[in-house]
């Protein structure tokens, strides 16, 4: 929602003056660091877990797997544990059995990774995802979005959230024919349906009908395959996404001082190698529609 | 307190009675216009004994009884000699006739020129509009603004930035005053032009160090700007059409020499310009961008001893198209009330009042949604000042000030789907800060200047509104909240007190070199919340509170100060060490937009700026200009910031050199120039990327702010002004200025930013973001009658 403000304001004036041009310039190397990307959820696919180091900034590539980790799972509430097994480029895969999944609301996680002798950790707990009613087809008109001869369309959401006096922070993933939407200007963050205008809001009463109204920023054609995934995230994971677009794409006049994203993982004191990352666990709501 | 002050001045009155002294007092006044003229020098001619005429224009000089030959002087204008037979006090106003206009009378090298050597004042610049106006500016319009970034200790983050920084000082602490009152955003279309009508402005002057008494409330700097009263004996209307905009003003007597008044007005017309190359499909088609402003001023001489001033600022900068609307402006009123008590005590009272509000909307109304959100930040205040001209060695200045802050930080509504609209309000805010200060200028002896004052600020956040109470955390992370309490109307919730000392002090080594020294402490009670490179129109202010300590800077500096040549050359080397404590910063991924715990996201640190500037200005002959080149660093140091360390500030510049010339060729033409080299601001790079969810996301390892400069600035801009031959039955005078910005078309980056290109999330870049990536060139036409 701030992103689309920021875009009103920036359009008339940047095209007044400015300019922007691809330039070449060094940047020094740093130092050696772990990347944990462990989004765990309650899908009944398998569920991947990865590791990572950094790399240079313009490598272009996608950076180094990290091999020989043991990852672990550990299910507090139940007390139970599943193993992450290695596959390759840093993924660590759980194949599900048909019978259960990993994921369980309200259920408290530990994940372990460990390298070289050192175990990272970090905590989670699986919140409840919000109903999904209906995925309403919406023609476009008038002058906002890119004019066309065939008529274009937007999916609008219409969701539930469920009230009581805890907020509720949702990722929404769109899918366009099966491709996700992974952009980060798509990237589509909610809290309780105020679409994050309020940060912190005292309470969950308001309907949660997010202004992702586009789930997609682009629009779909007819017969286009639309399918959506409302997944929980824990507050921490939510304003790590807010943080991480706003890194990704920090350009203009109005850019922000730049910031490293904030970790959930923890390195033990006296480890050599600082480890970083994000773990959630999330509930998943879904629901696919035929644009038409 | 009143009873106080009236016994404070009967206390000097009582001493300085005695009849072997008269003065001469009185108001100094352009012959043609009847503009007061500000800093005219009256002095007792072969004598250091002087007295300047205040900001209002009045003077008053003591001298033993006799016979005296006095001179009244001030730059661009002829000096005026009498002599007098003095017996009695003497209470007339005199006129000054501009330079090269006068008739018969004897030119006598005024003691005005070397002002620069004599008196007290450092780290201050004074421009006259005619100077500014020979400044190539950019599409050709003049701009007071522009101009004093050109001044040594002047910087800013870069083209299209609001606002100014002054010696290490963050945008928010300059106090731009505009006839007393302040003006709380400085710039139209972002940071292009300023919101200053230079048609009726009559004087500017800068103020970086050696703040006297009589100022504060910000701590880095104070723009004082002075409209002009309105011709008081002829009509006169000016006026302009340029590339960008237009203006006109239009001012003259109501009551010959009793009543005159100035209205002036400019709009903008880029949104016309810019439309024919938007393409039909761009949802910007019909947008509507523009800015408009209007001053006016109305004076009144009700007699010799009592003249009232009303004037009034308002301006407005729209961007709108279908799907949003943005506007934001200042409104100012100021109302004066200027009193002689008698021959040796002025007094004048203000009262105004400042509104500076924003807003933003969009809409789109096929979906039914539309968001609208407004902010404002409103003061009132009054503010009594007395000049208290005690003897030849001591000038008084003393007052008080009463100002309250009225402040909302946001009122928003959004609407997302039919039937479900959401609000967003805060609280006002509201704090008062009262000020009382005296000052004496004392000529210790004949070489010997000190200026001295203390400024006590009191400062009270009240009620009615909720305070809230935070935990304290780790650093750089978001405070939690503790409790909050609701306060009733005007009930005070925390109070901050602070003396603050002023000092400068002057050594004349001899007619052409003197030494300076100043020491000042400035206290701040508002601050601007801007985690933006450049500070956006949207940036809302937050005065000082339970969680926000006021702003408190102490500076001091040295200079050397000499004259070549007859005051043709002015030069001077300053150095000066500013400490700032209670400035603010942010946490990390903090949300200042529409948060009403926006307090607990922020942080409160040290600031340190230190530098040398070096100054050369030609006041004479065909070529006119200065050169100034400032050696400076400015860091701020922030608990869980850049590990604990200082670091660079953003609008830290190492080098600054700035020139501006300009040449009369001929009668008809001046040509003028100005070079400007910076080294690049600081910016936090990465020095590497993460990859989470496929995001590719730009890290810092060591975790340092502003690790990086980006390329140095530089940029040359060329102007050239054609007078017309004036038609001797008319008083038609007509100018065609041409101006060539960014003349060799310099990219000049604002900022280096990184980015994943959309749909190759591997493919990383940096990119350059340049505000002006060409050449502007531009015409503008002045005509005035």
């Amino acid at each position: 929602m701030k992103n689309i403000i920021k875009l009103f304001i920036l359009v008339p004036f940047l095209i007044l003056t400015s300019c922007t041009d691809v330039i070449q310039i060094k940047l020094d190397e740093g130092s050696k660091i772990y990347v944990v990307d462990a989004f765990v959820n309650n899908l009944r696919s398998n569920q991947v877990i990865k590791v990572t180091t950094n790399a240079n900034y313009f490598s272009n590539q996608e950076t180094p797997g990290v091999s020989g980790a043991s990852v672990i799972l550990k299910d507090l509430t139940a007390n139970k544990q599943y193993v992450f097994n290695y596959t390759s480029n840093g993924k660590y895969v759980f194949t599900l059995t048909p019978a259960d999944t990993i994921a369980k609301t309200d259920h408290s996680y530990e994940l372990n990774v460990t390298l070289d002798g050192v175990t990272y950790t970090s905590f989670a707990v699986q919140k409840r995802t919000a109903v999904i009613d209906s995925i309403l087809v919406v023609q476009q008109e008038g002058s906002f979005g890119p004019a066309a001869k065939d008529t274009m369309y937007n999916c609008l959401l219409l969701a539930r959230d469920k009230a009581d006096n805890n907020p509720d922070y949702y990722w929404i993933k769109t899918f366009r024919n099966d491709t996700l939407a992974e952009n980060p200007d798509e990237l589509n963050v909610s809290i309780d349906g105020t679409g994050g205008i309020v940060n912190d809001p005292p309470s969950d009463t308001i309907y949660f009908t997010p202004p992702g109204t586009f789930l997609s920023f682009k629009s779909f054609h007819k017969y286009d395959k639309c399918k959506v995934e409302v997944h929980s995230v824990s507050k921490e994971t939510y304003f790590f996404f807010i943080q991480a677009i706003a890194q990704i794409n920090n350009g203009g006049l109005f850019a922000t001082t730049p910031e490293n994203v904030k970790t959930n993982i923890v390195t033990p004191d006296g480890a050599k190698t600082k480890a970083i990352g994000r773990f959630n666990m999330a509930g998943v709501a879904t629901k696919t529609t035929l644009v038409q | 307190m009143r009873f106080r002050v009236l016994l404070f001045l009967s206390f000097f009155v009582q001493r300085t009675f005695s009849q072997d002294k008269f003065s001469i007092s009185g108001y100094v006044k352009d012959s043609k216009n009847g503009e007061s003229l500000i800093g005219a020098t009256v002095y007792k001619l072969g004598s250091s004994v002087g007295a300047s005429a205040n900001e209002y224009g009045f003077f008053s000089l003591t001298l033993p009884k006799g016979e005296h030959t006095i001179a009244v002087s001030l730059i661009g204008y002829a000096t005026y000699t009498f002599a007098v037979n003095l017996d009695k006090n003497i209470t007339k106003n005199y006129e000054l006739a501009e330079e090269g206009k006068q008739l018969d009378e004897i030119v006598v090298t005024g003691e005005a020129e070397d002002k620069n050597i004599k008196s007290t004042e450092m780290g201050t610049t004074k421009l006259d509009i005619k100077q500014i106006s020979k400044i190539p500016a950019m599409f050709g319009e003049v701009d007071i603004v522009r101009a004093i970034q050109l001044l040594p200790g002047v910087t800013t983050v870069g083209e299209g930035a609001s606002g100014f920084n002054v010696r290490g000082g963050n945008i928010d602490q300059n106090l731009i005053l505009l006839d007393e009152a302040p003006v709380y955003n400085s710039s139209h279309l972002f940071g292009f032009f300023s919101v200053f009508n230079p048609d009726a402005v009559k004087d500017v002057k800068l103020i970086k160090g050696g703040i006297p008494s009589q100022y504060g409330g910000r701590v880095s700097s104070i723009l004082d700007i002075r409209m002009k009263e309105g011709n008081s004996k002829k009509f006169a209307v000016n006026g302009g059409l340029g590339t960008v905009f237009s203006r006109l003003s239009i001012e003259g007597p109501i009551i010959k020499d009793k009543m005159s008044f100035i209205i002036a007005g400019r709009r903008s017309y880029i949104d016309a310009l810019v439309k024919p190359f938007v393409k039909k499909t761009n949802p910007i088609k019909d947008a509507q961008f523009y800015f408009y402003d209007l001053t006016a001023k109305i004076n009144y001489r009700i007699n010799a001893k009592n003249t009232v001033f009303a004037s009034s600022y308002f301006g407005r900068d729209v961007f709108g198209a279908v799907a949003f609307k943005f506007n934001w402006g200042n409104a100012t009123a100021t109302l004066r009330w200027n009193h002689i008590f008698n021959n040796k005590l002025f007094m004048n009272v203000s009262g105004f009042y400042s509104n500076y509000k924003y807003f933003l909307g969009f809409k789109l109304p096929q979906l039914n949604q539309k968001f609208e959100w407004t902010s404002n930040v409103i003061n009132y205040s009054v503010k009594p000042d007395f000049t208290y001209f005690l003897n030849t060695k001591n000038t008084l200045r003393f007052g008080a000030q009463a100002l309250l802050y009225d402040f909302l930080p946001y009122d928003a509504i959004g609407q997302f789907a039919e039937g479900s609209s959401v609000k967003f309000k805060s609280e006002k805010r509201y704090g008062v800060e009262y000020s009382a200060y005296i000052g004496n200028e004392h000529k210790i002896r004949p070489r010997l200047t000190f200026e001295y004052g203390l400024r006590v600020s009191l400062y009270n956040y009240i009620g009615k509104g909720t305070a809230y109470y935070y935990r304290d955390t780790i650093p750089n992370e978001p405070k939690p909240l503790d409790s909050t309490h609701h306060f009733s109307n005007g009930q005070p919730i925390k109070q901050y007190i602070n003396p603050e000392p002023r000092f400068s002090m002057n050594y004349v080594i001899n007619s052409e070199s003197s030494i300076k020294a100043s020491y000042n402490r400035m206290a701040q009670y508002l601050q601007l919340i801007s985690n933006t490179a450049a500070s956006t129109p949207l940036d809302v202010y937050t005065i000082a509170s339970n969680n926000l300590k006021p702003l408190i800077a102490d500076q001091g500096s040295v200079g050397y100060f000499r004259n070549f040549k007859d005051n043709t050359y002015e030069t001077s080397v300053e150095v000066y060490y500013k400490y700032l404590q209670n400035q603010l910063d942010y946490v990390d991924n903090a949300d200042l937009f529409i948060n009403e715990r926006v307090e607990g996201q922020l942080i409160q640190g040290l600031g340190r700026a230190y530098g040398a500037e070096f100054y050369v200005k030609k006041n004479k002959g065909k070529i006119k200009g200065w050169i100034s080149y400032t050696l400076s660093k400015t860091e701020r140091l922030v608990r869980g910031i850049s590990n604990d360390n200082w670091f660079f500030s953003r609008y830290d510049r190492t080098h600054c050199l700035n020139t501006s010339l300009n040449y009369d060729i001929s009668k008809r033409w001046n040509i003028s120039t100005n070079f400007v080299f910076l080294s690049g601001t600081p910016a936090s790079f990465p020095n590497s990327k993460i990859q989470i969810q496929n995001y590719n996301i730009p890290y810092n390892t060591d975790n340092i702010r502003n690790n990086y400069r980006i390329t140095p600035y530089h940029r040359l801009d060329l102007g050239a002004t054609y007078t017309f031959k004036k038609n001797e039955t008319r008083r038609y005078k007509q100018t065609l200025v041409f101006s060539v910005y960014n003349a060799y078309n310099r990219r000049n980056a604002f900022s280096i930013y990184f980015q994943a290109k959309n749909g190759e999330p591997n493919q990383t870049e940096a990119v350059r973001f340049s505000v002006i990536g060409s050449i502007v060139p531009a015409i503008t036409y002045n005509f005035n009658f």
